[in-house]
């Protein structure tokens, strides 16, 4: 797949128009049967933006990100544009406001082809909870070519679309595994930034102290390409930090000029099949080969953090989602009493999988089991933070699998729970609001791709990218 | 057994369940509930909770006046609306 | 009342602040709008909005802090607060409950005959919702948001309330706090202070009895009749051997009693916690600070100074600090120290009050007429004209704004106080008044008002009485 930078040369050097680049994206989009988007603009609809993206190459003036058609999870409010985050009760949603990290895109030039689906309210591992249908991994078990795969979750049209190659590259959110996963089971890298990066302000909230906006992309380069674009600071959303940002292209490719450390946690690996230690044990010698010095951690938080998650995210959903009750906007179901609107259009506009979060949430926030459940969480939570710091005085990254298995067949996984474990590897890092980067490392036996997750602290997502590329290389290098 | 009371958690969250779903999410719930009942197993005694992770003070507004928006656009999604506000059923108080 | 019972209140008063705008949200914060005007992506919880606080409420929340004698905390949290209603568009509110912003403060209040100590709770900042209106239309109900977002602070006191005047004197003595310190407008009408009321009755010496809350009243009127009424009300249950429902009650103004709201399947449970939009707000000691600088002079203070450096009496000096505008306006006239204070204040409670009374003005709308008021003061002071006469020039530049100065000498209003003159009439005054100069050297000292009388009257009310007295005095002795 040509990257960022190719496409910007080819469209610098007149080699393809704007316009045909946003026509042969645009065309493979609507070929394509992965169902990984909602909504596809046309080149009609998108005209202007091409035609004056056109003149600044024309110019000579082109912006970071000039051009280039980008998919974008339908979970990001797009001024005049359906925006749906695949449920029901947003179907006929259409914003009169852009977010922050759109807007960021539209002004380095980028073009929208159009809104990627995702599990419903960004909530599931497997992209099946969407109202507009599940999507499908474009990649085959080889000894099994007639199932169809899911991409994951939440993210998992942009990691389809991202790999199958019908956009060059797309915005997803990460609340919990959301950006990562999905890219691990598609064979893409996916970034999730330390929260605070990105705005979240005009992003469909699901759990807001877990929320991040992040890039999955075709190489690591591209992800710091947009990185570049929608991380910055945001007075409208007071927990999005104003830290000067720095260039992150500026380290990718390049060797370090100081000795590195990465950690790898033992407690991780206990219970991995061997595809997945073989993901491990191969990313250890390209380390070595890196002259990486590689040491054994152990977390003591690891077993807790599904937990936490589980309640906290769920906790923070059922308020954020208080707010669709059929009276403002959105879907609204029949009735005659005020309480019989909110009752149905709710009832009727959630499917099955946001109820049961709501649920969960109301449950461990009601009186008598806050304490127990909401609070003893946030506790837990600040002790897993705490772990990840003592560990950060040691290492300058931590590499962990990004998910415990390959990509499964759509309808596989029925139970929750098992649904939920998809997740034991990101959500720690999410929890502690740490930048990770997931990583294609290699195939399975059944030929599907893995991934490997790499971990940098706080706001260090300008070395994590260098320290990913530099891997990204060896990957390449090995196939 | 749990002691999840799915009525009043669904009330609680303007949400109606069948009689089959109420026992289908009660059951759900109650698994759930009891896979994250390990975090009792850890001492958090003395931890302070954690609200957000940056940890840092709240970035204060300028007590100004924007207008960005029109009346159209706040109602431009409304279900119904009637003389620029949304309509409801009538409430009773 | 029943003697035998008690009456134990305590009140949670909303205020809402002055400020330009919104807690969270840039839209103006302003009353009486077109619906839906004043309304921002953030007021209509639309996807993806957040709050962003505003400075000016943590300002005035801090200059509450000080006036009302809380302790002002340095750490405070928003949280939210979960529930469904139709005006209420996130879902939520935005309120503050494990660490409010303000805590264990106290208001001083007249009794009949103490001084009462009422003890507060609490403060704290949070989001007002938006109105339903049910009377435009049968069926349908008709939801304006502008008021959603409009910041609050309640201030929560201990239930240390005996009877409705002292809650009456409290709600008189906060309003008129707030006001002073700008960070209320103390506009009841529009909603800017409400109140509800917790009342439970017991016997002396008895435990606490079960209460009802009486929600959301903005009328000094309607409080005490709610009062009146609930207080009877449970009254009544007990002795007839009933028990009192903890309930939430509404005041039906139209028929002047308390009925239950729609009782609810399950108890509201809130189930508050911390606004993960939100981070805790830090108050730093230097802006405390620089708040305490910017608060100016308090009612009671004012009320001090005036008695004890102006020598007004008590009376008179609780009327002009009863109002921030009056105490300004009585300032603003003796500030260049032409003017005694206390004949600024006796005509300011006097005539002026009873003209503004009287043409229905507020003091705001005389404001302008300062000035010449000074000028004719100053002339009073000084003796150039008598009392009567003033009074009729006070109107004339009260109603046409004309300058006293000029209309003194257009008119030939100037007091007489030459001597020459006044000497000639108070020797034809008392010619052939032998009997009654004879009455006044025998110590009838009402004899000598009878004088001055039939010389002010010859001197068409212009002689300057004093001058008048000392010559009479002179020539009887």
């Amino acid at each position: 797949m040509p990257t960022i930078k190719e496409i910007k040369n080819q469209l610098s050097n007149k080699n393809i128009s704007v316009q045909e680049l946003y026509n042969v994206y645009y065309d493979k989009a609507k070929k394509s049967k992965l169902n990984s988007f909602n909504h596809l603009l046309d080149p009609e609809y998108n005209k202007e933006n091409i035609n004056s993206s056109q003149a600044r190459y024309n110019e000579g003036k082109d912006l970071s990100l000039d051009g280039i058609p980008l998919g974008i999870k339908d979970l990001f409010c797009t001024k005049g544009v359906p925006t749906t985050a695949s449920s029901k009760i947003l179907e006929k949603f259409i914003p009169e406001y852009e977010s922050h990290v759109t807007q960021n895109l539209l002004n380095d030039g980028s073009l929208f082809l159009g809104k990627n689906n995702c599990d419903e309210f960004a909530m599931g591992s497997s992209n099946e909870t969407s109202f507009f249908g599940p999507v499908i991994n474009p990649w085959k078990n080889k000894n099994n070519t007639d199932s169809q795969l899911v991409p994951g979750g939440s993210s998992g049209g942009s990691a389809s679309a991202v790999a199958e190659g019908i956009c060059v590259a797309s915005i997803g959110t990460d609340t919990g595994g959301s950006i990562r996963q999905p890219a691990s089971l598609c064979g893409v890298v996916g970034l999730k930034p330390t929260f605070g990066s990105c705005s979240r302000w005009g992003v469909v909230a699901f759990a807001s102290s877990l929320d991040q906006a992040g890039p999955i992309t075709n190489s690591v380069e591209d992800a710091a390409y947009l990185l570049n674009s929608i991380s910055s600071h945001d007075p409208n959303d007071s927990t999005c930090s104003n830290h000067k940002r720095e260039n992150f292209l500026e380290g990718v490719g390049k060797g370090f000029d100081r000795p590195i450390t990465v950690g790898i946690p033992s407690d991780y690996l206990k219970d991995i099949n061997s595809d997945i230690a073989e993901q491990i044990e191969n990313t250890k010698k390209h380390l070595s080969k890196l002259n990486v010095n590689i040491v054994d951690v152990e977390f003591t938080t690891t077993d807790f953090a599904l937990s936490t998650y589980y309640i906290i995210a769920p906790a923070e959903a059922s308020s954020n989602l208080a707010r669709y009750d059929g009276i403002r906007y959105g879907y609204r179901g029949c009735g005659n009493t005020l309480e019989e609107i909110y009752v149905n259009s709710r009832s009727e506009g959630f499917g099955e999988e946001v109820i049961r979060r709501i649920l969960i949430g109301t449950y461990v926030l009601s009186a008598g089991y806050y304490d127990a459940y909401y609070r003893k969480a946030q506790k837990v939570r600040k002790l897993i933070k705490n772990d990840f710091q003592r560990i950060y005085n040691e290492v300058d990254f931590i590499l962990t699998p990004t998910t415990p298995n390959e990509a499964f067949q759509i309808g596989e996984k029925l139970d929750p729970i098992s649904m939920y474990m998809n997740d034991i590897f990101t959500v720690p890092t999410s929890l502690a609001g740490l930048p990770a980067i997931s990583l294609p490392s290699g195939l399975s036996k059944n030929g599907l791709p893995l991934g490997i997750q790499l971990i940098g602290n706080y706001f260090q997502e300008k070395s994590l990218l260098q320290m990913a590329s530099l891997l990204e290389k060896e990957f390449c290098f090995n196939e | 057994m749990s002691d999840i009371n799915i009525k009043k958690v669904s009330y609680l969250a303007k949400l109606e369940l069948n009689e089959e779903k109420a026992a289908l999410y009660e059951k759900s719930l109650s698994e759930i509930i009891e896979w994250v009942d390990n975090l009792k197993k850890l001492d958090t005694e003395g931890v302070e909770p954690l609200h957000n992770i940056t940890e840092k003070s709240q970035n204060l507004r300028n007590d100004e006046v924007l207008k960005e928006n029109s009346t159209e656009q706040v109602l431009s999604n409304a279900p119904e609306k009637a003389q620029n506000f949304f309509r409801v059923p009538k409430v009773v108080e | 009342m029943n003697n035998d019972w008690e009456l134990v209140i305590g009140l949670e008063v909303h205020a809402q602040l002055k400020t330009e705008s919104k807690l969270f949200s840039s839209s103006p914060n302003q009353f009486g709008s077109d619906p839906n005007s004043n309304v921002n992506f953030i007021d209509a919880g639309m996807p993806g909005m957040l709050p962003v606080m505003n400075s000016g409420c943590i300002e005035k929340a801090i200059k509450t802090g000080f006036a009302l004698n809380f302790q002002i905390n340095s750490y405070s949290v928003f949280e939210r607060k979960n529930y469904f209603y139709a005006d209420l568009p996130q879902g939520y509110q935005i309120s503050q409950f494990e660490y409010p912003i303000l805590t264990e403060g106290f208001v001083e209040i007249e009794t009949e005959n103490e001084v009462k100590k009422i003890r507060l709770e609490r403060a704290h900042l949070e989001q007002d919702a938006g109105k339903s209106i049910h009377d435009i239309d049968p069926k349908y109900s008709f939801i304006d948001l502008n008021r959603v977002g409009t910041p609050l602070l309640e201030i929560v006191s201990y239930p240390d309330f005996n009877s409705a005047d002292e809650v009456i004197s409290y709600l008189t003595s906060l309003r008129q706090i707030l006001m002073y310190i700008d960070v209320c407008d103390g506009n009841m009408q529009e909603g800017s202070l409400r109140a509800d009321v917790n009342l439970s009755v017991k016997k002396p010496n008895a435990e606490l009895g079960t209460r009802c809350e009486i929600k959301n009243m903005n009328s000094f009127k309607f409080i005490r009749q709610a009062i009146e009424y609930e207080s009877k009300r449970q009254i009544q249950v007990l002795e007839s051997g009933g028990k009192i429902d903890q309930n939430t009650l509404l005041f039906d103004t139209s028929t002047g009693e308390t009925r239950a709201m729609r009782s609810k399947e399950f108890a509201h449970d809130y189930r508050y916690f911390p606004d993960p939009d939100l981070l805790p707000v830090h108050i730093a000691e230097d802006q405390i600070e620089k708040v305490k600088s910017t608060i100016g002079e308090l009612p009671q203070q004012k009320l001090l100074r005036y008695v004890n450096e102006f020598k007004l009496e008590k009376d008179i000096a609780k009327i002009i600090i009863s109002e921030k505008a009056y105490a300004e306006f009585f300032e603003n006239l003796i500030s260049a120290k032409l003017i005694h204070p206390k004949l600024a204040a006796s005509w300011l409670v006097g005539d002026i009050f009873s003209f503004i009374k009287e043409k229905d003005l507020q003091i705001v709308d005389i404001a302008d007429k300062s000035s010449k008021i000074i000028q004719l003061l100053e002339m009073i002071e000084k003796g150039t004209i008598s009392n009567k006469v003033a009074k009729d020039i006070l109107i004339e530049i009260l109603q046409k704004n004309k300058e006293p100065v000029l209309l003194v000498k257009e008119l030939g209003l100037e007091q007489v106080s030459d001597n020459e003159e006044l000497e000639r009439i108070v020797e034809e005054a008392l010619i052939g008044e032998e009997d009654n100069i004879k009455k006044f050297q025998s110590g009838s000292d009402r004899v000598l008002g009878y004088f001055v009388g039939k010389c002010l009257k010859a001197t068409k009310g212009k002689g300057n009485p004093k001058v008048i007295n000392d010559l009479l005095i002179k020539k009887l002795k």
